[in-house]
């Protein structure tokens, strides 16, 4: 597989977007996801390729660039997964390569889970041969075809990535009533924008309280407890040590997560794992909001204690301290990683999951072949 | 080797400083260079800062070779009218990760309101006794605590120890209050205004950025320009400077302070790290070979014997480490604290502590190294012990069982033949390492058989520059190496500090009573003077004339008594003298006195009362005594009461200076010579003591009053 060169426009813009990832311009998962998106359809829409083996190529290549600059934002590869599904899918659609390929739904059932469970290589194999529809590939003749061909239909299914993707705190949120009772009181941790709009979702519904943990070193929980309060949901601001003490009285915990992964386990906001841990002690369940596109087809190799990502030890000593500054170390971690045992269930935009059945997800979500970018 | 190429945990100085400055939302920089100019041109052009999508424009300056100091550069800036908007100075050894807009914006506020701010310098808060502060050469300085505006910077050195510091006298007056700070990083990074090149030109003997600029922009009193500071919360900025700091530099940035730009994520040099447990980072694309590693990561059984180890078996990574691509770590050696380039080899049980080792050394077995830095291509033979402070330079072959001091230096020795080559710009150098060639007889080390080296003694090469005052000091600069706790330095000792500090304060004191005397007696006889003086005289008394006849403004008039003060170097109390004496001798007498005479004096001291003030300093006290010993020896002598009065309700001098003064003990004129001058002085303090007594009765009256307020009896108190 050899690509075309992606023309110099789009590369600059991808060379801009890696910087800026580089540099922590962007950051969060929503938002750089968001970016990976625009820049991929900028890509898409000068890119030029006869085939769909070059489009893939291109695509492919853009995303190890922007994975690159910043492997510790799982959601640029996921988006970059997910706009190479759906490419395959419209591709097929529009060759008639009917092939097996059910639309990803959210109910599970266990005839679909051995037909989507297995590798989907065949079909792959078969492509080749098959392909001859209403779209014709290499066309000596206009090479350009296949392209004008396609690209008003990956348009299209980029478009319902992007809508997706901004709608998916509604969705999440949509369901939230389901999930709180009446004066339960819900213990969460840091600000996750889905979260927030989770519960503000509930609170039109539900009468609840809310504790939410300051959550050192970001203190992030003060701007949460402030956004829940004002919203009129009764809050509670607490320091991180009385997590445990509290844990007793909570009824959920309910956490947003950085990136899921596929064994069910999360990287989510530092002192999530001692929430977690302290409501398995108290048999409290815990519930993560995620959105789809934080589903990663990874695995947590490495840094068990702590998880990916280290931030300055500023946070947590003063530079000004100069005696300690020499003689100790500071491990500052932006995330922490949770176990899948400690997770009871996910609550995504595509129906609620146990941690259990996330690798099933990804196998819906995302081609085996692109695991590895 | 160029400072600003030297690689900081493998990537160059210079391509810190440009992320730095890329994190900070810069898009255009000039790199003003001089030395070696051609090299960091073709260095930029290879850089990944000229690609298209670097989001930053580099253009590379070339300066003339007469450039020796930031000073110059910043007036060949100026000549070649190179910015034209206000702009960011840095130096090409900064390491920082401030966010930069915030600043810029707090100063184009700042410019807004006051057209004077020209500068803002971004200062660190820290520690004293911070690794990243330099210890030697640090400052002194004074802001006001609401606007953080910098009243007085005094540059500190460790030797000869700073012990003194002295605040202006009249920032206190109009700053109620005032912070003297001492714990500040100077991060190097000023927002300039437009101006700031061309008071360089102005200037022509500014050389330093602090020493010579801020300091003299602030003691200056023509120039009326404001320097500002920003106190950083967030973020980490500071210089490579000296090896001091590039050791604690490169700790910083191993211990993540320059978050985001740490080996792991947005490396400056495009190496990409892995980064684990207790902060060590080993190279991902060329895996870095460790023998029987414990960690998962790579492991490595030797190929000869194939076997379990005998004894020291596993290399040992300690923390804070980052180790180059494809370096090999054999077995038993131990790395703690260091930085590894790559292409290392560094063999079975060696250790390294607290080290800096450049790309494709190799370190033999069983060798220690201890806080050095180890240049490009070494090799370091087996059983060579390197302790702490040592720099070995490129290309160098040591060993094997050497064994160095601290704090040696080591260059390559000269191959025979080469001398004449030379061309004239390094001339200069040439006779340096002849002289070290030639002294290398008296040095004696152990440098191994196979040693190409060239060993630099210790301390100032030439011996007179050993006093050399200042930060250049040899002693000073100690503090600035790797290494070096300047313990032995005597700075510490408590006898040497309270005796000199005593010499130096009571010989402070009598010099500053001395010039007072001096300039107070210069009044009566300033028949007394040389040339330079006489000079002034007549151009204060020509300038002072046109002024009047011309009608000048108080503010041009200031000015010009200003510079010329400036000029001819005299102190402020000659100016006030002539001043004073000028504006004494404009009062046209009227013959009978009276009401006219009375209106003379308010008509001329309301005009120009106000220029005694205005001259740089005030001192109402010292007015009126110049005014009676010029009242004394004049034919106004009928007059001093009136003026006084006069100027009294101009508000020049207030009813407390009448006061002080007039307890003084010259004001009594007990010291002079009897004659007409002493009568003279003697019946002007009547004349106050009179007033004085009007004062008392005024104040009695306002007492018996009750509406009174607070104000005035608290002045009485005092």
């Amino acid at each position: 597989m050899s690509p075309d060169p992606p023309s110099i426009p789009s590369l600059r813009s991808v060379e801009v977007l890696a910087s800026r990832l580089r540099r922590r311009q962007v950051v969060g998962s929503r938002d750089t996801a968001l970016e990976t998106l625009l820049v991929l359809r900028q890509v898409i829409t000068r890119a030029k390729f006869s085939n769909i083996d070059q489009l893939v190529g291109i695509i492919r290549a853009v995303g190890r660039r922007l994975v690159e600059a910043q492997p510790k934002e799982h959601s640029i590869g996921n988006i970059v997964r997910k706009v190479l599904h759906h490419i395959r899918e419209e591709y097929y659609a529009a060759t008639g390569t009917t092939a097996s390929l059910a639309h990803p739904s959210g109910e599970f059932s266990i005839a679909k889970f051995l037909s989507q469970g297995q590798p989907r290589k065949h079909v792959l194999v078969q492509k080749s041969s098959e392909i001859r529809g209403t779209l014709r590939e290499d066309d000596p003749d206009d090479p350009d075809s296949f392209a004008k061909g396609l690209k008003p239909v990956l348009m299209e299914a980029l478009q319902d990535v992007l809508d997706e993707l901004e709608t998916v705190y509604d969705n999440i949120a949509k369901n939230a009533k389901d999930h709180v009772h009446s004066d339960e009181i819900i213990l969460t941790l840091g600000h996750s924008k889905t979260v927030e709009a989770f519960l503000k979702s509930a609170a039109h519904y539900r009468n609840f309280t809310a504790i939410v943990p300051e959550t050192a070193p970001s203190y992030s929980g003060r701007d949460m407890a402030k956004s829940l309060s004002s919203s009129g949901i009764s809050t509670f601001l607490v320091p991180d040590s009385s997590i445990y003490a509290l844990m007793s009285r909570v009824n959920k915990v309910i956490l947003g997560a950085h990136a899921v992964l596929a064994n069910g386990g999360m990287f989510a906001i530092t002192g999530s794992l001692m929430a977690a841990t302290a409501a398995r002690a108290h048999s409290t369940p815990v519930v993560v909001c995620t959105g789809q596109f934080k589903l990663t087809p990874l695995w947590n190799l490495y840094h068990e204690y702590g998880a990916l990502d280290f931030g300055n030890p500023n946070d947590v000593l003063g530079f000004q301290e100069a005696d300690l500054v020499d003689k100790v170390d500071v491990v500052n971690p932006y995330y922490d990683y949770v176990r899948p045992e400690l997770i009871d269930a996910f609550i995504t935009n595509d129906g609620d999951h146990p941690p259990s059945s996330i690798y099933r997800l990804l196998k819906e979500t995302y081609d085996d072949e692109d695991n590895e970018l | 080797m160029l400072q600003c190429l030297l690689p900081v945990c493998n990537a160059s100085l210079l391509d810190w400083t440009f992320e730095s400055l890329a994190l900070a939302g810069v898009q255009e920089v000039f790199v003003v260079c001089r030395s070696h100019a051609e090299q960091i041109k073709t260095v930029i052009k290879g850089s990944k800062w000229s690609k298209p999508g670097s989001g930053m424009k580099i253009v590379p300056i070339v300066t003339a070779k007469e450039t020796f100091s930031p000073g110059d550069a910043m007036r060949d800036i100026y000549t070649r009218g190179l910015v034209t908007k206000d702009f960011i100075l840095v130096m090409g050894d900064l390491v920082s990760n401030i966010r930069l807009d915030e600043v810029v914006r707090v100063h184009k506020e700042r410019r807004k309101q006051n057209k004077d701010a020209i500068m803002t310098i971004v200062v660190k808060e820290c520690g004293v006794g911070h690794r990243t502060r330099p210890t030697g050469d640090s400052a002194v300085w004074f802001l006001d605590s609401k606007t953080s505006e910098c009243l007085h910077y005094q540059p500190v050195t460790l030797y000869p120890p700073t012990r003194i510091v002295k605040l202006p006298r009249e920032l206190q007056e109009n700053h109620p209050e005032i912070d003297m700070r001492f714990d500040f990083i100077d991060c190097g990074i000023d927002i300039c205004s437009v101006e700031v090149p061309s008071l360089f030109q102005d200037n022509f003997d500014y050389l330093d950025l602090r020493r010579d600029f801020v300091h003299g922009v602030l003691t200056s009193d023509l120039l009326m320009k404001n320097i500002y500071c920003y106190v950083a919360k967030e973020g980490y900025a500071a210089r490579v400077k000296d090896t001091k700091s590039y050791d604690s530099v490169s700790k910083d940035i191993l211990s993540r302070w320059t978050f985001p730009m740490v080996p792991d994520n947005n490396h400056p040099g495009g190496h990409s790290y892995e980064h684990l447990r207790g902060n060590k980072y080993f190279a991902k694309n060329h895996p870095v070979i460790l023998a029987r590693y414990l960690s998962l990561i790579c492991c490595y059984i030797c190929p000869i014997t194939n076997k379990m180890p005998k004894k020291k078996s596993t290399c040992n990574v300690g923390t804070n480490t980052l180790i180059g691509s494809s370096t090999q770590i054999l077995d038993g050696a131990e790395v703690h604290s260091s930085v590894i380039g790559q292409n290392c080899v560094i063999g079975p049980g060696a250790v390294i502590r607290e080290s800096y080792i450049f790309d494709n050394t190799c370190i033999g077995s069983d060798c220690v190294i201890e806080q050095s830095i180890i240049g490009f291509d070494v090799t370091v033979k087996d059983n060579s012990h390197i302790s702490k402070g040592c720099l070995i330079a490129d290309l160098v072959t040591i060993g094997p069982n050497a064994k160095l001091e601290p704090f040696d230096r080591l260059s390559v020795r000269r191959e025979a033949g080469v001398t004449g080559e030379s061309d004239n710009k390094e001339e200069e150098e040439d006779s340096d390492i002849e002289e070290i060639e030639a002294r290398q007889g008296s040095i004696k080390r152990n440098m191994g058989s196979d040693s190409n080296a060239l060993i630099w003694p210790d301390g100032p090469l030439n011996e007179e520059e050993e006093e050399d005052e200042g930060p250049e000091n040899f002693k000073n600069l100690r503090s600035l190496r790797i290494g070096d706790d300047v313990s032995d330095l005597d700075i510490f000792d408590d006898d040497s500090i309270t005796s000199e500090s005593e010499n130096e304060s009571s010989s402070e004191e009598d010099s500053e009573l001395d010039t007072d005397q001096v300039s107070l007696t210069g009044g009566s006889e300033s028949s007394v003077g040389d040339a330079a003086e006489s000079e002034f005289q007549s151009e204060v008394k020509q300038s002072l004339e046109r002024a009047f006849a011309e009608g000048h403004s108080l503010d041009n008039a200031a000015v010009e008594l200003k510079t010329l003060r400036m000029a001819s170097n005299v102190s402020l109390t000659r100016v006030r003298e002539a001043v004073i004496s000028a504006i004494v001798e404009r009062i046209q007498l009227v013959e009978g006195g009276g009401l006219p005479q009375r209106q003379e004096i308010t008509k001329v001291i309301n005009r120009w009362g106000e220029l005694i003030d205005r001259i740089g300093g005030i001192d109402p006290v010292e007015t009126i005594t110049l005014l009676q010993v010029h009242c004394a020896t004049s034919e106004r002598m009928p007059i001093f009461g009136q003026i006084l009065a006069a100027l009294y309700q101009i508000d020049v001098v207030d009813e407390d200076d009448i006061r002080t003064w007039h307890k003084l003990p010259e004001s009594r004129a007990e010291d002079e010579k009897p004659g007409t001058t002493r009568e003279n002085m003697k019946k002007c303090w009547i004349i106050v003591s009179h007033m004085i007594q009007q004062f008392n009765a005024q104040e009695s009256e306002s007492e018996e009053d009750d509406d009174t307020g607070g104000e005035e009896d608290e002045e009485e108190d005092e």
